[in-house]
């Protein structure tokens, strides 16, 4: 009896359960929706964009976006290039002291961001970069993650198609190029999509470094957006759906990749 | 090991030897220059960071560069200082509660889901979702969600009965911190869930066809079978999710602002506090080493577990 009914009981909890964890996304959308005080259910399907026109009039919100996607691309490609060519010097080339360099680039990975929070301000004071965007930047960089996955991806590939390339006179930046990128696609993606997401919701570097209006990323002026708005909700939910909708929007058209990518790249992460 | 990549081992005939020792110090040089561009960045953006760090945290430093050599005193302070002791029990009760919590209910969601084949790419898609919002998002909505009289929760309590006056979600203290945990259980949890159903979906079908001949129930099944095939999946998961948590910040200056009186304030809130509001370098500096230590020591816990828990 129990065995019969076990299964109907699994689909049910875990719909309810996925409701309820789209209930404030719902909720979000219908106080953008509708106007101060009012919502999608109480009001009558009454929709208007009103509130997204105002929000958009009152704050850069595309502007914080774009510095936030500008952060984000040029982070997420550096990474990749970076890290891919380290990760193949260390998993094909080796040179002396290279073991020693991948220890050293692998203990770092235990650091945690927050440690360096205080030298890199005084340091990124004194060379004037402080607030600007490429203060990001820089920082996000230096994480050694990337190399730890790409060099376990390489070590797995097999070492015949190099060989006939390297017979026909390929050198090692070549191979790097025509072989090793083109077959590590898939493992490229998923450091990307983890890089990508990761630079986008940062917060606490950006909240310290970042002062001026014109270069905050959305993470940072959202919130200062909304603190103007005490006892009123509708704005700042919509601010909120500015933020949230384009990021939704492509998350549910690449849910299958990024969702892979988070999986492979988060169980590799030691 | 070198000389192995560039011949594949095979063609060592002394035809073979001339040309091959200077392809291999070609490679040494492309190795070099292939490892070089990062490792400049390392070393500008981590490694000197981190002990310039250290050097400042035994300095009195104030924010205009104004600085006295005063040894450990930072450190003696610390021991101290009332706040940060409160900051860091606060982050301490945050992580002991809301990692059990996180990967409990990840696992559980994974469990549900990998049984599920219709509907599952639904279900995957609700429960990740959230994890790609940024913490100003996530932030913003539970505190509109949770407000007293207009929050879609307290409405939703209401009418089913479960309260009949209002509950003021953050104007006190353990309820704040309850607050933050469901805002960053429904934040995170996604990433927990796919890392458990990964690991769900790598155990073979043959040890619960094994389990099925044997007799073995639903509960026999997971406990035997199921959950030791996760272990190592497990062991990541707590890990991650531990420094992840002692790293909390955003959740607690965005959905509290560390109230209400200062009960939601964490390590990284010292930091943040001391270094940027009073601008005491110094001080802050010696907060950040103390978080850095800690979780080297989970770090460290972790690799001996993994080694434990093996392939």
């Amino acid at each position: 009896m129990l065995d019969r009914i076990y299964p109907y009981v699994v689909r049910i909890a875990a719909l309810l359960f996925a409701l309820m964890f789209l209930t404030p996304i719902f909720w979000m959308l219908s106080l953008s929706l509708t106007p101060e005080g009012g919502s999608l259910f109480a009001g009558g399907f009454n929709v208007s964009l009103d509130n997204y026109k105002t929000v958009l009039s009152r704050a850069p919100i595309f502007g914080w976006m774009g510095n936030s996607l500008v952060v984000s691309v040029v982070t997420t490609a550096l990474v990749l290039l970076l890290a891919s060519m380290a990760a193949y010097s260390f998993s094909r080339i080796r040179f002396p002291g290279s073991k020693v360099l991948f220890i050293l680039f692998l203990s770092a990975m235990m650091i945690p961001g927050e440690a360096t929070l205080i030298p890199l301000y005084l340091l990124m004071r004194d060379v004037d970069l402080l607030g600007t965007r490429v203060s990001l930047i820089l920082p996000a960089i230096a994480g050694p993650m990337g190399i730890f996955i790409l060099k376990q991806f390489f070590d797995g590939l097999p070492k015949d198609l190099e060989e006939a390339a390297r017979i026909d006179g390929a050198g090692f930046f070549k191979i790097w190029y025509r072989i090793f990128l083109p077959l590590s696609r898939p493992a490229l993606a998923a450091l990307g999509i983890f890089t990508f997401i990761g630079s986008w919701n940062d917060y606490v570097w950006p909240l310290i470094s970042i002062s001026d209006k014109a270069y905050m990323t959305i993470t940072l002026g959202l919130p200062m957006f909304q603190s103007s708005y005490n006892q009123e909700y509708a704005l700042p939910m919509t601010a909120n759906a500015l933020a949230a909708i384009p990021v939704l929007i492509v998350f549910l058209i690449f849910q299958k990749q990024i969702i892979k990518g988070i999986a492979f790249t988060g169980g590799k992460e030691m | 090991m070198a000389t192995k990549t560039l011949t594949g081992g095979k063609n060592t005939g002394a035809s073979a030897r001339a040309p091959r020792s200077s392809l291999r110090r070609q490679g040494w040089v492309t190795g070099v220059l292939m490892v070089l561009p990062y490792t400049i960045f390392f070393l500008l953006f981590s490694m000197i960071p981190i002990l310039y760090g250290f050097g400042v945290s035994f300095y009195d430093w104030s924010l205009l560069g104004d600085k006295t050599f005063i040894g450990l005193q930072n450190y003696v302070n610390l021991m101290q200082d009332e706040e940060f002791r409160t900051n860091l029990l606060n982050t301490v009760l945050f992580t002991v509660v809301s990692v059990p919590l996180i990967t409990g209910v990840g696992l559980l969601l994974a469990v549900m889901v990998n049984g599920i084949r219709k509907g599952q790419a639904f279900l995957r898609i609700s429960f990740f979702m959230p994890y790609v919002l940024s913490v100003s998002v996530i932030s913003s909505i539970w505190v509109i969600f949770l407000q007293p009289y207009t929050g879609l929760l307290n409405r939703v309590l209401r009418g089913i009965g479960l309260i009949n006056s209002e509950i003021f979600w953050l104007s006190d203290s353990t309820l704040a911190w309850a607050s933050i945990i469901m805002a960053t259980l429904w934040w995170t949890i996604g990433f927990v869930f796919v890392l458990f159903l990964a690991g769900l979906q790598d155990i073979p079908e043959s040890y619960y066809e094994a389990a099925g001949l044997e007799g073995a129930n639903r509960w026999q099944t997971f406990r035997y079978i199921t959950f030791p095939s996760l272990s190592r999946v497990t062991v990541l998961v707590v890990v991650l999710q531990t420094i992840a948590s002692f790293k909390i910040f955003g959740q607690s200056k965005l959905i509290t602002g560390g109230g209400p009186a200062g009960a939601t304030k964490t390590v990284v809130f010292s930091i943040y506090e001391n270094g940027f509001q009073t601008f005491q370098m110094g001080y802050a500096s010696a907060i950040a080493f103390v978080l850095m230590l800690v979780i080297l020591v989970i770090s460290l816990l972790q690799t001996l577990l993994m080694r434990r828990f093996g392939e």
